[in-house]
């Protein structure tokens, strides 16, 4: 299967100002986030609680105007609307009319993307049968439960058969059953040629799902790539234990390793690349300390995720 | 076309999450509930009984029509925030201003709806009691539909920026200077303070004039009502509301959804 690398997101250089109050203070939430999704892949925006990945994905939604910046999906601004006939989102914990049906709410939203019968009625049923709630789809949504509501909001975000499906934290608050339903769905989406973007802070998923990702920490990008490079890169660390150290030597070692320095006194561990590990004995060695201990591991995505976002907040800190 | 698509296909379904409201058959039922004793009130009355039930009667229309009006109102956009269903409605190619639109006329729509039930609700009470109904009475109820769409985009204006409670306050005090700015405007004229008489004009200018459309007396009392008075209203009407939706469209597309 040949692969087309068009890009179908373009976020360039967006910073969001927020102002908390009345005042004229500003807060910055977004700090010059730039990506590229292109066309067929499931992209994951990972960020802990409270990093901006719900912003961006709101500035992507037109939602929210950016500050300065730019960002377009399928080569129209965000700022424009005819091209939403293409787009499909899931908010986070979606809310829909209780007082309707599915069938009834996905008619509702067939409708606001100009969908004409007998397409309409047609797709309603397809999309229905698709996310599998046939045999609730003459049923009030309040009697549905979340997991249903979820498949709901995935089934609005289809139903108008959109190239690009924007979806945020779609596991979120899901037992480990609906998270499977939802990220089945999504593979489904992705073979079907659609292009997926993805809010989550579960990494596991990202990593089960996603082609490529972007970490974004305190608004700022702090990885993009695929995730098999992310793994690749760092995958393997270890965790070396020195003794009897001479005294300006963790200094040193800080300054000249990508590396976390725990401990007191003459005892020190070092978290770092493996692939740094010789080059550290060796200094060490030389400088006369004594090796407690050295233990190679394989860490997950969450491990790395951690560590940057650690380093990130260590690194702001210090400014 | 597509657009009036998308525009009705919200407005109907404000419709029927308003007429699910349980606040509006409460007001509902409490109107009907005062034009029915407005024949106990006539019958205390040696006089003019039929003018009573009358003048109680469309009074109590246009108070629970504002009451409906207002308290339906201030919450459909703001609703629509909070709940975040505007998020799903404004992913489609739906733009502010269309939904806004679609808003509006959901409302308008329940509005002129209760209208009708409680008009029909006037004519059967008076029509039992032995009275007569006229032009003057559709004319009179016809503006109070006028004044009460006016109210809906004066609710939907405060509703794009604010919060409910806001709302409310916001348009019930526009409701209460709008009837009363007559009154300011020829009191500000005898004042010996210019500044007054500025302030007092400018109220005038600015907020609707409302008395405009109450033409309670007249059908009461059976004095005539001319179409063209009706149709100048009518005019005003359109035109305020225009001007209203059109600044309520542009603070809701300026404005972010948090």
């Amino acid at each position: 299967m040949t692969r087309s690398t068009r890009d179908i997101i373009c976020v360039e250089d967006v910073v969001k100002d927020f102002r908390p109050g009345f005042g004229l203070r500003r807060k910055r939430v977004l700090h010059g986030v730039s990506f590229v999704v292109r066309e067929g892949e499931i992209f994951g925006f990972v960020g802990p609680n409270g990093a901006g990945k719900t912003t961006m994905l709101k500035v992507l939604m037109d939602l929210i105007r950016p500050t300065s910046g730019r960002a377009s999906i399928l080569g129209s601004d965000v700022s424009e609307t005819e091209f939403r006939h293409q787009v499909g989102f899931l908010p986070e914990n979606p809310y829909f009319y209780p007082f309707l049906t599915a069938r009834e709410i996905l008619t509702f939203y067939a409708k606001l993307s100009g969908m004409a019968e007998p397409t309409r009625s047609q797709r309603v049923a397809g999309v229905i049968e698709w996310v599998g709630l046939e045999h609730a789809a003459d049923a009030r949504l309040k009697t549905y439960s979340k997991g249903m509501l979820q498949r709901v909001g995935i089934a609005q975000s289809l139903v108008h058969d959109p190239i690009v499906v924007f979806l945020d934290e779609p596991m979120s608050g899901l037992d480990p059953l609906g998270r499977k339903e939802i990220r089945d769905i999504i593979l489904r989406l992705k073979a079907e040629g659609k292009t997926v973007f993805m809010n989550t802070h579960i990494l596991t998923d990202v990593e089960m799902i996603c082609d490529r990702v972007a970490i974004i920490v305190e608004g700022q990008i702090r990885y993009q790539g695929t995730v098999e490079n992310f793994l690749e890169d760092d995958d393997m660390r270890s965790d070396v234990v020195l003794s009897h150290l001479p005294a300006d030597l963790g200094v040193r070692l800080d300054e000249d390793f990508d590396a976390r320095i725990q401990g007191v006194g003459d005892r020190i561990e070092i978290h770092l690349r493996d692939k740094d590990v010789s080059r550290l004995l060796e200094m060490a060695l030389a400088e006369g300390a004594e090796v407690v201990s050295v233990t190679q591991r394989r860490i997950s995505l969450e491990s790395i995720f951690l560590e940057t976002v650690a380093k990130s907040r260590e690194g702001s800190s210090n400014r | 076309m597509r657009i009036w698509m998308r525009i009705w296909a919200i407005a109907t379904n404000t419709l029927r999450e308003a007429i699910r409201n349980k606040l509006l058959y409460t007001l509902l039922f409490f109107s009907v509930a005062v034009i029915g004793t407005a024949v106990l009130i006539a019958s205390l009355s040696y006089v003019e009984g039929a003018r009573i039930i009358q003048d109680l009667g469309l009074s109590a229309i246009r108070l629970f029509g504002v009451g409906i009006a207002v308290f339906v109102g201030i919450g459909l956009i703001h609703g629509e925030v909070e709940r975040r269903t505007v998020y799903t409605i404004l992913s489609k190619p739906v733009s502010r201003t269309h939904f806004l639109l679609g808003k509006f006329l959901g409302l308008a729509l329940t509005v002129w709806l209760q209208l009708v039930l409680m008009s029909i609700a006037f004519a059967g009470v008076v029509l039992l009691s032995g009275g007569t109904l006229g032009f003057g009475h559709a004319a009179a109820l016809f503006l109070v539909g006028m004044e009460l769409m006016l109210i809906v985009a004066v609710a939907t204006l405060f509703s794009a920026f604010t919060t409910p409670m806001l709302a409310a306050l916001f348009t019930l005090g526009v409701y209460a200077l709008g009837h009363l700015s007559r009154e300011l405007y020829h009191l500000g004229q005898q004042a010996d303070v210019a500044s007054v008489t500025w302030v007092a004009t400018w109220v005038y200018r600015l907020v609707p004039d409302l008395e405009t459309f109450n033409k309670t007396i007249e059908a009461a009392h059976g004095m005539p009502i001319s179409a063209v008075e009706v149709g100048l209203s009518t005019l005003y009407a359109v035109g305020y509301t225009t001007a209203l939706l059109f600044a309520a469209s542009y603070i809701f597309r300026h404005r972010d959804m948090k």
